[in-house]
């Protein structure tokens, strides 16, 4: 980003942020008040209304220290380009390493344990090149990394973790929200699928209680649910662009369960029926009752 | 007479091993750079391939047809012609390889080879002959021979993998005393090479590479002097080359070094039985006469027929040997009807055409981003065997790939463009609902609906009920496959959860590249 671009990003970020709170009047302006439980940012830069949501949140420094070390988990499971939207947006995870950055982090990696071939899916999603352009390590998933850990889930007791996701300070889960034939939709929780080892579809026969167990395992500081394009059909990987919707849309906070019940509402879903939700409030893993939280809605 | 060697073909000799490494360099440079690199097209890693008369004249005899990218063939063919073998002597990965052991061997005390006997040479010939009245026949088995084509199969199948595993241990042994960040960076390089390293027939395939290997032990460069039949084949034309040695009799003691030290037996002395055909032009016994006797110069006089016994009554039995093992390999139930493993990379031409094309020199292997492509042993029949197959249970074929068509070099697997290559049906998925965990089991999985690339899926699923043990009833969501959709990738076989016999598996039934191994009929579409 050149001094131009960022000039005019500003100029206009702030004159939407500055017409989003009048839109939702009903929500104090952020910065002044308590953390929203979620910030929803809608517009038509991917970059844009990633930094705006996470503004919302009261800007990245909250979630990343100085000096500290960040891991951004996005979906990069599939050998797709970002227009079949089976992988995260590259430029919401590119915004993502940016404000880690300016927040102070002394290191930020990007990984996922992918489906098809590793350099395939980092390649053609564009998140390998996006987020190097950021300045993030962007590195395969090294099998000597991968070690049997005690998960304590309710269900799943111990599996092989990918230690790069446990030695961090601040862990981002940056899921996208596609349709899955078993799940119905596959979101932040089912993620960490992708930050464990094999023989992970094993976890199939109880998909559910696997993903709950693991998004409270790995406790992320932050989930970022990309539903800038989401996936309505062949989910989880689709194939074609008619597969997929354009919301412009983006939901984060630091509930997982949160983020997860309005992923859920995109698909016209009500959160309880899922059952991942109902296990996940079982758990306490978080909130699901969405008409209660305090939501900044912005548009940019 | 003062002793002292030539310094100018001292210096030639040192050119020649640096054209040697160079080359050498190239091709491994090559072989590595065959994998996915970021784009979804490869440039000409297989360039080797082309540069090889034999492979051209056997794959054109043999599929009775021109192909355009052989032409390069001819290169080697007119340099050979002017210069003689020095294809083999400078150029050749696979002789340098052999030259090098032959040196290491001859250098350490217990393995030296012995003095250069006489005969042998023949036989180079004699499988020249074999080789190109089979192809005659339509039965390629130039591939089993053509130094390239040996070379890049055992490094695909054999070298690589080993190397692979050998760099495992290494990061393993990096770790071990705690260098984590030269662990990482090994772990991520081998990562981004995508080195395969499982192989059904690398071991014996390497085993082969290591027997004539130690036969250097016996005889320098066996392989180049005794089963080449590329080497034969440039012997020939190398014969009326310009460069033809001249020993100075005024200067020669009769010392007999240059033709001890010869690598090819080509017999520099004496003089009149030096062998053209066979000379590679190493500059061996040039550089080692101690009185500077031996040289090079341009002569056009012919010379006399070559030494070598390749009588004419040699050359009959080899062809009629040829003719007569054409029918044995036909034996087999390959031509019968299809094999149901035998699932041939996408764009491979039908089975008949693919063997009179295919020289069995594992590109594709090499390529396959996923490991998938394996040689095979029986299933295609002895003519089949090391022809590239996939097996899903090692690795599928990757949706938005089509390296494999790319890199062959004799076009057995056609070239497509990826977006080709998406709708090409390779095989068909079968569900063996006695393994199934929704069918048999009556718990959920759907992994194999999961990963079809296809879009619309071709595996769908339905509600089955399931009789669990305990008697009580499941009801869980169960795949079927749209066999019209199915192009038969084999992730879902690859990615089942049912780890030693997976429960959905690929046949190669309904290939689009056969006509008789179909399942639906397509009448009046």
């Amino acid at each position: 980003m050149n001094r131009r671009t960022f000039l005019k990003d500003a100029v206009l970020g702030s004159a939407a942020l500055g017409a989003g709170s009048r839109l939702f009047g009903a929500f104090p302006a952020s910065g002044q008040t308590a953390e929203p439980d979620l910030a929803v940012v809608q517009g038509e830069s991917p970059a844009a209304i990633t930094k705006a949501a996470i503004e919302a949140l009261g800007g990245m420094g909250k979630f990343v220290g100085r000096g500290s070390v960040v891991l951004i988990k996005p979906n990069i499971g599939w050998d797709r380009t970002p227009e079949m939207a089976a992988c995260t947006n590259p430029d919401i995870v590119k915004a993502l390493v940016e404000l880690s950055f300016e927040a102070g982090a002394k290191k930020v990696t990007v990984m996922d344990n992918t489906t098809n071939q590793a350099q395939r899916c980092y390649v053609r999603s564009g998140i390998q090149a996006a987020a190097k352009a950021a300045g993030a390590d962007v590195p395969f998933i090294n099998p000597r990394r991968i070690k049997k850990m005690a998960v304590g889930g309710a269900w799943l007791k111990d599996w092989d973790i990918i230690q790069d996701f446990v030695e961090c300070d601040t862990l981002i889960n940056v899921p996208i929200a596609k349709h899955h034939s078993l799940c119905r939709v596959t979101l932040g929780m089912k993620n960490w699928l992708g930050a464990i080892g094999d023989p992970r579809n094993q976890l199939h026969q109880k998909i559910d209680e696997a993903s709950v167990d693991l998004a409270a395992f790995f406790k992320p500081k932050l989930v970022f649910l990309d539903a800038y394009r989401i996936l309505t059909r062949n989910g989880p990987q689709g194939g074609r662009p008619s597969d997929t919707k354009l919301l412009k849309t983006v939901a984060c906070g630091r509930d997982a369960a949160a983020v997860e019940a309005f992923g859920a509402t995109l698909f016209d879903i009500n959160p309880p029926e899922l059952p991942l939700l109902k296990l996940a409030l079982e758990r306490k893993l978080g909130r699901i009752d969405l008409e209660k939280m305090n939501i900044a809605k912005r548009t940019v | 007479m003062p002793k002292e060697r030539s310094k100018k073909h001292r210096r030639l000799q040192l050119l020649r091993i640096a054209v040697q490494a160079f080359f050498l360099g190239l091709f491994f440079y090559l072989l590595f750079g065959t994998h996915f690199t970021g784009e979804d097209y490869i440039g000409p890693v297989e360039a080797f391939f082309h540069f090889s008369p034999l492979l051209a004249a056997a794959t054109m005899l043999a599929a009775r047809t021109m192909i355009v990218f052989f032409g390069l063939a001819a290169v080697t063919v007119v340099v050979t012609l002017f210069l003689g073998r020095v294809v083999c002597g400078w150029v050749c990965p696979l002789g340098t390889i052999h030259q090098f052991f032959s040196w290491a061997f001859k250098k350490s005390k217990f393995l030296r080879p012995k003095k250069p006997a006489m005969g042998g040479l023949w036989i180079k010939y004699a499988i020249l002959a074999f080789v190109l009245v089979a192809a005659l026949f339509s039965l390629n088995v130039a591939g089993y021979f053509d130094p390239i084509s040996f070379l890049t199969r055992v490094s695909a199948t054999s070298l690589v993998p080993a190397a692979s595993h050998g760099l495992q241990g290494v990061v393993g042994l990096v770790y071990a005393v705690k260098l984590e960040g030269l662990g990482d960076t090994l772990a991520q390089s081998a990562e981004t090479l995508t080195l395969n390293s499982t192989f059904v027939q690398g071991f014996a395939i390497g085993l082969i590479f290591l027997v004539f290997l130690l036969l250097n032990k016996w005889r320098e460069r066996f392989w180049c002097r005794t089963i080449c039949p590329l080497g034969a084949m440039l012997g020939f034309f190398g014969r009326l080359n310009l460069f033809k040695l001249k020993i100075d009799e005024g200067k020669c003691t009769k010392c007999n070094l240059c033709a001890i030290h010869c690598p090819t037996q080509a017999s520099p002395f004496p003089n009149d039985q030096w062998k053209s055909s066979e000379c590679i032009y190493c500059e061996t016994c040039a550089a080692i006469c101690p009185t500077k006797a031996i040289t090079f110069p341009v002569r056009f006089k012919h010379e006399k027929a070559p030494a070598v016994d390749f009588t004419r009554r040699r050359v009959m039995a080899s062809s009629l040997l040829a003719l007569f093992s054409v029918p044995f390999f036909r034996i087999s139930k390959a031509g019968k009807r299809a094999s149901e493993k035998l699932l041939r990379p996408p764009g491979s031409l039908p089975e008949p055409e693919f063997l009179r094309r295919c020289v069995k020199c594992g590109e594709c292997m090499k390529a396959c981003p996923t490991n998938g492509l394996q040689p095979v042993l029986a299933e295609a029949g002895p003519e089949g065997l090391w022809t590239p197959t996939l097996v899903p249970k090692i690795g599928y074929c990757e949706f938005y790939c089509s390296l494999c068509t790319q890199v062959c070099p004799t076009g057995a697997i056609k070239e497509l463009t990826v977006p080709e290559k998406t709708t090409v049906k390779i095989g068909t998925a079968w569900i063996n609902k006695n393994r199934c965990i929704p069918y048999f089991l009556g718990r959920p999985c759907i992994v194999c609906e999961e990963h079809c690339p296809v879009s619309p899926k071709a595996i769908k699923f339905t509600e089955v009920e399931t009789v669990r043990p305990d008697g009580t009833i499941a009801v869980e969501k169960a795949p079927v496959i749209d066999v019209e959709l199915c192009i038969g990738c084999g992730i879902c076989e690859n990615k089942c959860p049912v780890m030693d016999q997976p429960a959905i598996y690929v046949t190669s039934v309904g290939e689009d590249r056969s006509k008789e191994n179909q399942l639906l009929l397509q009448i009046g579409e």
